[in-house]
């Protein structure tokens, strides 16, 4: 297929906006009367709150209002409601709100905050699921099991235990019978941030005449829209929800965060703005963070290398709410296969209330937290079989024909991890290691390979609204949230491949308004390329199917006779006979100003086909767009420090068709040095009291260019997917999810020493090697 | 209890009455309009708020509003001139280094700052500037790649 604009490097529409410093994010609104917001945060992570006392607070200067949880009659949340706006009668996580100042300006607010006395009675604290499921701990929601939720989502009473998901696939005992050698292994994916440089930050406006307005950096406008339409019993309609721009998300700025919070201190100061943008202490412990998942794996295979069984528990200290978290254990569990066929599974996923801050998205969505765990076992495995690694997972893989733990029977069109695995081995491994050592240094190699699947939901849809222009040229307006990936770029070069048309002459939306914008889910799952791309192709469809049934009239002929080129419908036998586009946007004048056919604009959607629920099995069809990789590093371990050198960071994923190269490349990246501040540097520690070691950049360990791999390679095969634009898959989350299992398969081979959790920092591997040192 | 300070703000004298304890920031943001300066954690730590001081790159989140009493100030709202961009810019755009954009003002301010100073700065130095700003979603290589973009479009533009 010869494309255009496919392929190419289109620049970003929103460039220049971003070089210059114009365009305008969450904290740079400025509405008229606006008055901002400050919370008080708890002492404690568990405690009974015995008394809040506002009196001082209240004649600080500036202030409006003082609000605290007292009065607070709802839960929200959109898979169960177990969330509060504000702590009521108890704290449960040291981020926890537990009241609001709103005072004229934010210093106001926050010195208000300060007088706020409040006192506690403290309760045990729970920061890891293992601790907060044990017999007597005390209950971190004693209401849990009585919280409306999805079915599906049930809790178990009486217990931490906030929700279970189970996955059988054929006989896991029989599996285990079969198998000639047996692996197991626990490892653990702590708690992160998706940290992005912009914080959350949200503007509640209840207006006069009841309706609700909201500007929030949130990646799901109408989530939130309905979700407060439902607690304040409005109309959605009478709910407008706008985005500005949003300055990364990562996961974090999905599903409803901040937004009741901020609307529910708002409703006390009905006709004025109230503005809240989280410090980065609030980011980190006040917003979702995420994974907190510890894998327990076991696998059986023949001694020939054939896998026969996979047996995984996942374990999600989910932190004080299971509503964002739910679905990132069940999309951890059900993928913790990898891309590897196993003929038997049991996969059970335990989501535990504990008392940390909600985990929600983080790219990714699972499943790096356990493919980290079944990419370290396969190495494991081969050494084990003694076998070649590459060997062992080449009879494995996933593939056409081959069945998932879901059921899924997948298709070629489904992507290649044979060709993804071949091209980063031949790149990485095809040389022997230069050395094992030298004075200064340890080298090592590793290798993952991965597979995504999305984690949407059945009705999940992307729509768009597309309108030519008076001159031909063309506006297109859809739900999609933008947050650096670049979907505006592929917004417009599909719509300039499908309309034949230049990019120049496309101009896509810059913000999301519910009162505009065409209804979308959320843009989470590496989703918008595929559907996003497939609801822009289905409405130019239409565009061009308007335009040639007025062409028809026009040129007094049948409509499919004509052809569509971008610039005119002419006759397909001769095309001296036609009429130029612009002539058709708006209907066709004659030269009488007498004037028929329709305005071209277009609507359309896009949903993934046949998506489904999860059986009684947790079976069912939830992946159905999967994309597969592959990626390795080389890395020398520094004798003196234990300090670990990325080298060279290799990844190549089969995304069916590469739409923009310089984006896709940023976008790898990007991905994978954020999985590389998680592997080696980053994480987000609470004190066993639940209070937090480091919750800002200094002490996180967020990584700077000083920490980027010594060279890149992003490569990619291009196997068309059956469903996306040209062939296109997604790829935001995916090069994340191959580096950890890559690094830890890489300090193995480089000293030996077998790592089941990250971040494996200098100070791990010196003692590590001292140990080894003494044996 | 606070004072007037003037300042100089991309070429315009500005007179602001700040309060004690006011950081450069808070200035510039909330009392001049220039949003441009981000702030991604006002500890200093992730450098989206970097301005321009006198041809020094500062923290304005941690720059005290009285300490630019009487100094120059030049804000990303200070490179483009209405029609053309910056090199720097031009540079940061070409590499495909703006994603989200927070982290770009701050830079492109780094940036100016160093290659103002010392139009021929070699990779480290570039390295050791850019190494004060936190970037989650280029993973640093397009930042890197328009940095050096910048020195070479600006050494083109220097009269010979
Ligand atoms: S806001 Fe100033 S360094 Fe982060
Ligand atoms: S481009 Fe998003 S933080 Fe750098």
């Amino acid at each position: 297929m010869e494309f255009t604009y496919i392929g190419k490097n289109v620049p970003r529409p929103d460039a220049v906006a971003k070089a210059t410093g114009k365009v305008r994010f969450l904290d740079d609104l400025r509405l008229p009367g606006m008055l901002h917001a400050a919370f008080l945060r708890p002492t404690h992570a568990h405690a009974k709150i015995l008394s809040i006392d506002t009196a001082e607070a209240e004649r600080m200067p500036g202030v409006v209002k003082v609000v605290t949880g007292r009065d607070i009659r709802f839960r929200y949340g959109e898979n169960i409601k177990d969330r509060l706006p504000l702590a009521v009668g108890k704290v449960r996580w040291i981020g926890e709100p537990v009241a609001a100042v709103i005072a004229e300006t934010v210093r106001e607010a926050r010195a208000a905050v300060g007088k706020i006395v409040a006192r506690y009675e403290p309760l045990p604290v729970y920061v890891d699921a293992r601790d907060a499921m044990k017999e007597d701990a005390v209950l971190i929601h004693e209401e849990s099991g009585t919280f409306e939720h999805l079915p599906g989502m049930e809790a178990v009473p009486g217990t931490n235990i906030a929700g279970r998901y189970t996955l059988r696939k054929g006989d896991v005992d029989e599996g285990f019978r079969r198998a000639e050698v047996v692996v197991e292994g626990e490892f653990n994916y702590p708690f992160g941030s998706s940290g992005a440089i912009e914080p959350h930050g949200a503007v509640a406006l209840f207006h006069e005449d009841g309706t609700i307005e909201i500007w929030s950096s949130s990646i799901c406008p109408f989530i939130v829209r309905e979700d407060v339409a439902h607690v304040y019993g409005l109309p959605a309609s009478a709910v407008r929800v706008h985005i500005p721009e949003v300055g990364g998300c990562f996961g974090y700025k999905s599903d409803v965060t901040i937004e009741q919070t901020v609307a529910y201190v708002a409703s006390f100061v009905p006709g004025r703005p109230v503005k809240w943008v989280a410090t980065r202490q609030e980011d980190l412990l006040s917003t979702l963070i995420g994974h907190g998942m510890r894998t327990r794996i076991r696998i059986g295979a023949r001694r020939d290398g054939t896998l026969t069984a996979l047996r995984t528990t996942v374990i999600h200290s989910t932190g004080a709410s299971k509503d964002t978290g739910i679905h990132v254990l069940i999309a951890a569990t059900h993928n913790s296969t990898g891309a590897y066929e196993f003929p038997h599974c049991l996969l059970e996923g335990l989501s535990v209330y504990t008392n940390t801050p909600p985990v929600g998205a983080y790219r990714g969505y699972g499943h790096q937290e356990s493919q980290f765990a079944v990419e370290r076992m396969m190495d494991i495995l081969a050494r084990r079989l003694g076998m070649d690694p590459f060997a062992l997972r080449e009879k494995n893989y996933l593939g056409p024909g081959r069945t998932t733990s879901l059921g899924e029977r997948l298709w070629e069109s489904n992507g290649d991890v044979r060709k993804c695995a071949a091209v980063i081995r031949e790149i990485v491994f095809s040389r022997p290691k230069a050395a094992a050592e030298d004075d200064r240094y340890y080298y090592g190699r590793g290798f993952a390979a991965l597979m995504k699947s999305p984690k949407g939901a059945p009705f999940s849809s992307k729509s768009c609204y597309l309108k030519f222009n008076a001159d031909g040229s063309v506006s297109i307006n859809m739900g999609g949230a933008e947050v650096g990936q670049g979907l505006r770029t592929v917004v417009r070069q599909v719509a300039a491949e499908a309309l034949r048309i230049p990019p120049e002459r496309i101009a896509v939306y810059t913000e999301i308004d519910t009162q505009f914008s065409p209804w979308e889910w959320q843009t989470i799952g590496s989703m918008f390329t595929i559907q996003g791309g497939r609801s822009v192709i289905r409405a130019a469809e239409k565009a061009i199917a308007m335009m040639k049934r007025t062409a028809a009239q026009v040129l007094r002929v049948d409509e499919d006779r004509l052809v569509y080129d971008g610039e005119h419908i002419f006759l397909n036998h001769d095309p001296s006979v036609r009429v130029a586009v612009a002539k058709l946007a708006r209907g066709y004048m004659y030269d009488d100003g007498v004037t028929v056919g329709e305005v071209v604009h277009a609507t359309s959607d896009t949903r993934l086909p046949r998506q489904s629920n999860p059986d009684a099995c947790g079976q069912g069809t939830m992946g159905i767009t999967y994309t597969f990789g592959a990626q390795a590093c080389e890395l020398r371990i520094e004798k003196a420090t234990g300090r670990v050198i990325i080298d060279h960071l290799a990844s190549c994923f089969d995304v069916g068709r590469v739409i923009n190269p310089r984006q896709i490349r940023g976008q790898v990246t990007g991905g994978a040095m954020m999985a590389i501040g998680a592997t080696l540097y980053e994480e987000l520690r609470f004190r066993p009291d639940g209070t937090a070691v480091n919750p800002h950049f200094r002490k996180y360990g967020f990584p700077t260019v000083r920490e980027m791999p010594g060279r890149w390679t992003v490569e990619f095969v291009e196997t068309p997917e059956h469903i996306g634009p040209y062939g296109a898959r997604g790829i935001g989350e995916h090069p994340v999810i191959g580096v950890a299992p890559a690094i830890l398969n890489a300090i193995h081979d480089a000293i030996g020493v077998e790592f089941y959790e990250i971040p494996v920092t200098p100070e791990k591997i010196k003692k590590a090697l001292e140990e080894k040192g003494k044996n | 209890m606070g004072q007037t300070i003037t300042l100089t703000v991309n070429g315009v004298r500005r007179s602001v009455e700040v309060e004690d304890g006011e950081r450069l920031i808070d200035v510039l943001r909330e009392r001049l309009g220039l949003t441009g300066t981000k702030r991604g954690c006002d500890d200093g730590s992730c450098g989206a708020c970097v301005v321009v001081v006198d041809g020094k790159a500062e923290r304005s989140c941690l720059f005290l509003a009285a300490k630019a009493d009487g100094r120059e100030v030049r804000t990303i709202e200070g490179m483009a001139d209405g029609r053309a961009l910056h090199p720097v810019q031009e540079a940061m755009i070409e590499a495909g280094a703006v994603q989200c954009g927070y982290c770009i003002p701050g830079i492109v301010m780094e940036l100016d700052a160093l290659f103002s100073r010392q139009p021929d700065a070699p990779d480290e130095a570039i390295v050791e500037a850019l190494a004060r700003h936190l970037c989650r979603c280029t993973g640093y290589e397009a930042i890197l790649e328009g940095a050096r973009l910048a020195r070479r479009k600006l050494a083109e533009r220097r009269p010979a």
